[in-house]
């Protein structure tokens, strides 16, 4: 992922260890109030829209716990990546039928080219280790889970 | 057996083609495995989250290798997925 550096992409205030909603549109929508909130989000119901379409199109549900809801859309200005984490984990398509616990949404602008796959394939394969995905489940900070997240860019 | 097929969906192996190629993987009685066709590496078929680490995108190649009874059957159908270009909605 050599899109930019994490703090940018995913700078603190992205990073939630709250409780998100137990529905994948709740948990999708609590992911993309953490960007609105930051204001990296100029349109809020655009970026819904993206997100959901692309929901429609097929889940982002990918198995092993985690859902990486993303979409390329001008209501960002740069590449943004929230985090948040599900106890309980939400019911996200996925085929292996696992709830998702750990969910990041990607949203890069429109005219970001390939950007959003380059961060998604970057995420995806780190996420295929379990070390990866237990330190993201068991972190106790955001910086901690900004840490492992940089790990991923290098 | 393998072979090397070269992905036509505009978007690559990503969004829906990407989740047809897995359904389609784990339909067969056979082991399915793919990777880039420059590279060694070989991750599950079975695996969404192997397949959108991979990001194979439009136009390139990938090689699929398939071990079990439905071996062929297997490749067949997930080549005709890769080969197909999806229609825009």
């Amino acid at each position: 992922m050599d899109v930019t550096d994490i703090s940018t992409i995913t700078p603190l205030e992205l990073i939630s260890l709250e409780e998100p909603p137990a529905t994948k549109e709740g948990a999708i929508e609590f992911l993309l109030d953490l960007a609105v909130d930051a204001g990296r989000v100029d349109d809020r119901d655009a970026a819904l829209d993206a997100l959901l379409e692309r929901e429609e199109e097929a889940t982002t549900g990918v198995g092993f716990g985690i859902g990486i809801p993303h979409a390329k859309t001008d209501a960002v200005s740069k590449p943004t990546v929230a985090f948040a984490r599900s106890t309980e984990g939400i019911d996200f398509d996925a085929m292996d039928d696992k709830p998702a616990k750990l969910l990041f949404m990607i949203l890069v602008p429109a005219a970001g080219g390939e950007d959003h796959l380059q961060i998604l394939s970057a995420l995806s394969r780190s996420l295929m280790h379990e070390d990866v995905r237990e330190k993201l489940l068991e972190a106790e900070s955001k910086q901690t889970v900004q840490d492992v997240l940089a790990e991923v860019v290098e | 057996m393998e072979r090397t097929v070269t992905v036509v969906p505009e978007d690559g192996l990503h969004a829906r083609p990407a989740s047809q190629f897995v359904e389609t993987a784990n339909e067969f009685d056979a082991d399915v495995q793919l990777g880039r066709a420059d590279e060694d590496d070989l991750v599950p078929a079975a695996s969404m989250l192997a397949v959108t680490g991979l990001g194979v995108g439009h136009d390139e190649s990938v090689r699929l290798v398939a071990e079990g009874d439905d071996a062929e059957a297997a490749l067949d159908a997930l080549e005709d997925i890769l080969s197909t270009p999806e229609a825009k909605q």
